[in-house]
């Protein structure tokens, strides 16, 4: 008379019931989770948003590599089918002036019309599959601009890391100032140039922080492959004696 | 790992390291024995209490024992813990009357030995599975703690190797990790609460047999 589990003749329903407990505790979850990993998507989105602003300057010059494909689809056209409604112009004039019979001459006019116009929808459809193709362009343009802004962040805070760690303050300094200093970088992370851009008013801290770039050479670069040389030539670097080597 | 990582719940599990998927799978089935078992104890307590009503209603309501010894012989399918255990005292008390030769006081013992080992039994089987979920509402946060750490571990192992570390590079570990423990804690509540919920439960159930058995001797002891 024992209530052994394989002899309970509930045993059943009541597995059916573990079962749908959890699978609704898993439903809710899964849509908690969904409900709970949008704000944070957006919050990329608006990040996003601001990087290429900075990068505007460099995407603007492919532009005009975009602009290439939409005339060549023009000059396309325009041998293709606009001749040939020059032709139909042409034998409809010849028409009139050799045979005056009307029903002839109209459907001349139809067919040069005909075609003008199919050369007209042509040309529009071109020109919409061109503007497509821009902004498909465009879109994969602004996104590689958003990875190599991310990229170019990330490794200003690397080169700025770096001298940080090389800074030594100055004792009794203030912490609140801030110095600028333009570097002037060669491709191998060598400091060509450092000029004090804007002094924090505390000449020692300067020197200190002048010391510092120069010491950190080799700075840190992305690798040569992504060819981005380019941003890293002429840097623009803020310090602070708040902001102790980290 | 450095774009934007969509964080739904599938992947968390899946790109988990083994033994946290090990440690994940582990208190999923804890989870569902100790639902199984919570919901065939409800089912199973829900039972026995009716049986008791139904009993007890039934014996104060009818002075006749042998009426109603027959008519558990006849139902011995359907017979709740409280019947099993009058019938048990009832059938030994008048085994030990035929005797004859025996004082009352021996026949009165003998049907309460009986009893009470009817009552054992029967104690046993209503707090069958307890101890289980005792064990899972206790043990299973500690395994999904110990999953969580054993992930966290690994996810600063992987910072090590980075030269700027940054939030990015731990926070899917840690997420990956933290299901672990939330799995644990989901194994242990309903566990925990079913555990007191049914103990309570089975001792009042446990109490009610036991006064019912010292009335049952008394009424024993009245017969002619």
């Amino acid at each position: 008379m024992r209530a052994e589990v394989s002899n309970d003749p509930n045993r059943l329903p009541a597995g059916l019931l573990a079962l749908l407990v959890h699978l609704l505790f898993f439903a809710a979850l899964f849509f908690s989770f969904n409900w709970q990993m949008k704000p944070p998507q957006g919050m990329v989105v608006e990040i996003w948003d601001t990087l290429p602003l900075n990068d505007e300057p460099q995407p603007a010059p492919p532009v005009p590599e975009v602009r290439e494909p939409i005339v060549k689809p023009k000059v396309e056209a325009t041998p293709s089918l606009p001749p040939k409604a020059e032709i139909a112009l042409r034998d409809t004039k010849k028409m009139a002036k050799e045979d005056r019979l009307k029903p002839e001459k109209t459907k001349a006019q139809l067919k040069a019309e005909k075609q003008a116009e199919q050369a007209e929808r042509r040309m529009e459809e071109l020109e919409k599959q061109a503007e497509a193709r821009q902004q498909a362009q465009r879109k994969a343009q602004e996104q590689a601009a958003i990875v190599m802004g991310k990229v170019v962040d990330e490794y200003i805070g690397k080169i700025a890391a770096k001298i940080r760690r090389n800074i030594v303050n100055p004792p009794g300094v203030v912490k609140t100032i801030r110095a600028e200093f333009s570097v002037t970088l060669l491709p191998s992370g060598e400091v060509l140039n450092v000029a004090l851009a804007k002094s924090s008013g505390n000449d020692v801290y300067d020197s200190a922080v002048e010391r510092a770039i120069l010491k950190s050479q080799p700075l840190p670069l992305p690798p040569a492959e992504q060819n981005m040389f380019s941003r890293f030539r002429d840097l623009r670097l803020k310090f602070s004696p708040a902001e102790i080597g980290q | 790992m450095e774009t934007s990582q969509s964080m739904s719940l599938l992947p968390l599990i899946t790109n988990a390291s083994l033994p946290v998927q090990l440690v994940m799978g582990l208190l999923l089935l804890a989870s569902l024995l100790s639902w199984w078992f919570i919901f065939l104890k409800m089912f199973a307590i829900r039972q026995a209490r009716e049986q008791t009503d139904a009993f007890e209603e039934a014996f104060w309501g009818n002075p006749d024992l042998a009426r109603l010894y027959r008519d558990f012989l006849d139902e011995r399918e359907n017979a709740g813990s409280l019947e099993r255990i009058f019938a048990a005292g009832y059938a030994e008390y008048v085994k030990l009357r035929k005797k004859g030769d025996m004082d009352n006081s021996a026949v009165m013992d003998g049907a309460r030995r009986a009893m009470r080992a009817t009552y054992q039994r029967e104690m046993d089987d209503l707090e069958s599975h307890l101890p289980f979920l005792a064990t899972v509402g206790s043990v299973s946060p500690y395994v999904g703690l110990l999953g969580t750490v054993w992930g966290i571990m690994n996810a600063f192992r992987g910072l090590a190797n980075v030269g700027q570390a940054t939030l990015a590079h731990v926070a899917p570990g840690i997420a990956e990790a933290l299901v672990a423990t939330a799995m644990g804690l989901f194994a242990a509540i309903p566990a925990v609460v079913a555990y007191n919920r049914y103990a309570a439960e089975t001792t009042r159930l446990s109490s009610r047999f036991e006064s019912f058995m010292e009335e049952f001797s008394n009424v024993l002891q009245r017969q002619p």
